[in-house]
């Protein structure tokens, strides 16, 4: 979704190499034009549609692995790479990499980094910019800024990788990372159960306390169902917990796991394990931003993990008994995800009470009929003046998708 | 008595402001070679004290350092233009602790020690663990973004930073926090050496007391073939929490202060830790151990018991000060390779010290590829003084030319502010030199620090000081 100018639609530029997206940019700002770099555009919802855009730059042919000894367990890879195409490259030395992102086929390891998405396996593997060491982004003025390295330890001169990671673009754009990688767990299992609404409180109170966690841990309710042949017409709350480790820590932690569930009144819960867990722990993440019905906007909403619960059934109540609001609550990272499906009209004031209600929350995927606008952001932040500042230094003639990002920027 | 030290009496008092030289002698260094009195130096209690400084150093032009314990080793503490120290020493409180959310929120002139202590009782812990975490602050380790010896599986202290306050130049305070929508600016600062704001409070992640810790000692013949061991865990696929080296000078020098079991005949000693649930301890020493002596380990035990581990990581984390008994001086290199490159730039670091004649010891965090080359010299021999500069400057240069960098935990500081551009080129520094410009365009904040004379981002420019 591109607001460009009604007449012509933005040119498409598919650079060779970052020499040449770098040239690319430099033309474009000398021309005084406004450019849009793009990845797998997943996750293009999640800003808003920049001011002006006459070119789209794509970086879909940066997509080689440049630097991969597995035994440094560290990858460098050009920012085009899908993370179907990275996961399947460390796959061949038993390592991973956990984003945690929708759509990994598509999504590109550069879109990925600007959207600054952060998965659900955060809290025990690190986000993205965790995970980031090095990284060398084409600025607005058409040069290549390197930051970092290939070390897993360093500390030499700014982290300039913690500063492009979530920008969306606005202040350059990847066309390198270098990743710290991980090997992969020898075992995985997925979890999942429906359970009866008023059991909720009772298994958060419970499982907080697992001596051997999940590594994710999410109550949806609303969305469709994760297993073919679960029962159509039965709407009640599903929890999915993924569990990596060793296979002695898998066993224990899923048995220790279904007995709180037990105890918390939760008569059945299904196992899924190696390939079919990660398959469909992958669709649990799809879901967050994967069109239900027709018009819909999706608000993801950070918070603390205690109050993740209440935060969603606060959420799923804001719009009255008759508006459905289906929500996503991760019990380990505190965030809050909340969907709504209407009319232009009814999605605005939706949003707007789920911000009242939520607090500052993102939207994360819309599907909005032609020439209706949501802001994406809400309330900037008290920072704001800092990020302004930041944003008018690194591209002063606006080249970088100019008004897309929080505040205007 | 100057207008600028007036200033700060008659707006904080004499129980904040320090300006008599015997009272500045220390804040003029750390534990660099280089010193400097700074014109005056504060001890605040809290953000709007340190607010108020920095708006009084501001309008008379004078510079600003901020200041943890002072235990780093590159100057970055050290007042290089005289002006205002601020000291953290009071600001040293647990402020909120929230275990079921495993996070804090503390004051940075809190230990780092300190906080760990003071919530172990809750089965959580800080993990950045420096070598100087007896002594250090939060705040100092968020200004070099601090290692430790278990970076290794838990990352520095930039991954456990989820939030700050912090003043800016012109003595406002912000709070930030990696949840805010916008840029993340949290990231930014820590690591930047105060050198974009001054920081007043941190929110720190805690991680959840594992199950079971076991801490194992192996002997080996010499540095390369433990060095290869560890290259070869690493490439097994196995993060346990902390891979250590020390070599055979190290470990006679530790022995000798702290008696902690290390096997002293060895010419070089793996300190390996695993942590996790029972089993997964136990498998993951038989792997280990199994590693190790395919790669010549001459013998494999673990610690006995919690004392014995206790032991061994305090004797670890001495290693530098042991090393101060026996040496009249030692410089403590800090550089970083690829693992895999661990048993080569291991020799050619031997065959650097001995084209110098320097003694060397190394003492390391072999698991993350970060090396603590240490050599030993004698500050009265000129030709001693200039060998050490030698030998360090070309081992960072063979760190540099076997895809590493130059400081991996130190931080650059003031030492190694013009090898910046050895790992660096000017458009790469141009962009550091952008965020300078926004949060510091005076460059009052600890100047002489991270940047090379002449960079875009550096001194160049009106003197802050005239």
């Amino acid at each position: 979704m591109i607001a460009g100018s009604p007449k012509s639609a933005p040119r498409v530029v598919e650079p060779a190499d970052a020499g040449e997206l770098a040239a690319a940019l430099r033309a474009a700002a000398d021309a005084g034009e406004a450019v849009l770099v793009r990845g797998g555009g997943t996750l293009l919802a999640a800003a808003n549609p920049p001011r002006r855009c006459d070119a789209v730059i794509a970086t879909t042919r940066l997509c080689a692995v440049h630097s991969y000894d597995p035994r440094d367990l560290t990858i460098g890879a050009g920012a085009g790479m899908t993370l179907a195409a990275l996961a399947e490259t460390l796959a061949q030395h038993g390592q991973f990499l956990p984003l945690d992102a929708p759509f990994p086929a598509r999504a590109t390891i550069g879109g990925t980094l600007a959207a600054g998405w952060t998965g659900p396996r955060r809290s025990a593997y690190g986000r993205a910019r965790d995970l980031l060491i090095g990284s060398t982004v084409a600025l607005a003025d058409g040069t290549l800024a390197a930051s970092g390295g290939m070390v897993v330890k360093n500390v030499t001169g700014y982290d300039m990788g913690k500063l492009y990671v979530g920008s969306h673009g606005t202040l350059g754009a990847f066309v390198r990372a270098n990743f710290k990688v991980l090997p992969m767990p020898p075992a995985r299992r997925f979890a999942v159960s429906r359970f009866d609404p008023g059991s909720r409180e009772r298994l958060d109170a419970g499982l907080h306390a697992l001596m051997v966690p999940p590594v994710a841990l999410l109550i949806r309710d609303g969305f469709a169902a994760l297993l073919d042949g679960d029962a159509r017409g039965d709407h009640r709350p599903e929890i999915v917990a993924l569990f990596e480790g060793s296979e002695s820590s898998v066993e224990r932690g899923v048995r220790d796991y279904r007995s709180t569930l037990g105890a918390a009144g939760v008569a059945e819960t299904r196992i899924l394990d190696g390939a079919d867990a990660a398959a469909v722990f992958q669709r649990a993440i799809d879901s967050v931003v994967a069109p239900a019905d027709g018009q819909e906007v999706t608000l993801l909403a950070r918070g603390l993990p205690s109050e993740a619960v209440h935060r969603a059934e606060a959420a799923r109540t804001a719009l009255g008994a008759n508006v459905p609001v289906r929500t996503l609550a991760d019990l380990l990272t505190g965030d809050v995800v909340a969907g709504i499906a209407g009319d232009a009209g009814a999605l605005a004031r939706g949003v707007a009470r789920l911000r009242d209600v939520l607090g500052r929350a993102q939207i994360v995927a819309s599907h909005l009929p032609a020439g209706v606008e949501i802001d994406a952001w809400g309330t900037a932040p008290s920072t704001i003046g800092t990020m302004r500042a930041l944003k008018a230094r690194f591209d002063p003639h606006g080249t970088l998708a100019p008004g897309g990002f929080v505040g205007g920027i | 008595m100057s207008a600028f030290t007036s200033r700060l009496l008659e707006a904080l008092g004499p129980d904040v402001v320090r300006t008599e030289p015997e009272d500045l002698a220390v804040f003029a260094f750390d534990a660099y070679s280089e010193d400097r009195l700074p014109a005056a130096a504060v001890i605040p209690r809290n953000a709007r004290e340190v607010a108020r400084a920095i708006a009084i150093a501001r309008e008379c032009g004078e510079p600003v350092v901020p200041r943890g314990a002072g235990t780093g080793l590159c100057g970055g503490a050290v007042p290089s233009r005289g002006g205002l120290v601020i000291s953290f020493a009071r600001m040293n409180r647990l402020l909120e602790l929230d275990v079921r959310n495993r996070r804090a929120r503390v004051q940075p002139g809190l230990i780092n020690l300190e906080l760990s202590h003071a919530i172990a009782s809750q089965g959580v812990f800080y993990a950045p663990d420096p070598s100087s975490q007896k002594i250090s602050t939060i705040g100092g380790n968020v200004g070099t973004n601090a290692g430790g010896a278990h970076c290794l599986r838990y990352g520095t202290t930039t991954n456990h930073v989820l939030g700050l306050e912090y003043v800016d130049t012109h003595g406002a305070v912000h709070r930030v926090s990696l949840d805010d929508p916008g840029y993340d600016l949290t990231g930014v600062l820590v690591g930047s050496e105060g050198t974009l704001g001054v920081i007043t409070e941190v929110d720190v992640r805690l991680m959840t007391v594992p199950e079971a810790v076991r801490v194992c000692v192996a002997a080996f013949a010499d540095v390369e073939s433990a060095s290869e061991a560890v290259s070869a865990i690493i490439g097994a696929g196995i993060v346990p929490t902390a891979l250590e080296i020390m070599d055979a000078l190290i470990t006679r020098a530790v022995e000798a202060h702290y008696h902690a079991g290390y096997p002293e005949n060895a010419g070089a000693v793996l300190l390996a830790e695993l942590a996790g649930t029972h089993d997964d301890v136990a498998a993951g020493e038989a792997l280990l151990a199994r590693i190790a002596k395919d790669h010549g380990a001459l013998s494999w035990r673990a610690a006995r018991d919690q004392a014995e581990c206790d032991a061994l990581w305090a004797a670890r984390k001495g290693a530098a000060g042991a090393i101060g008994r026996i040496a009249p001086n030692y410089y403590i290199q800090d550089a970083c390779v690829p693992r895999t490159r661990l048993p080569e730039v291991m020799h050619e670091i031997d065959a650097i010290a001995r084209d110098h004649q320097l003694p060397v010891g190394n003492v390391f965090h072999a698991g993350d590829g970060n090396l603590h080359p240490l050599l030993i010299f004698d500050r009265r021999e000129r030709r001693q003084v200039d060998a050490v500069v030698a030998a360090g400057t070309e081992i960072l240069r063979t760190c540099i030319a076997m895809g590493g960098t130059i400081s991996g935990e130190h931080g650059i500081g003031y030492e190694k502010k013009e090898s910046l551009s050895l790992v660096f080129s000017p458009d790469d520094l141009a962009a550091m030199g952008n965020v300078r410009a926004v949060f510091d365009p005076a460059r009052a904040f600890n100047p002489d620090k991270i940047f090379p004379a002449g960079a875009r981002c550096g001194e160049v420019g009106p003197p802050v000081h005239a």
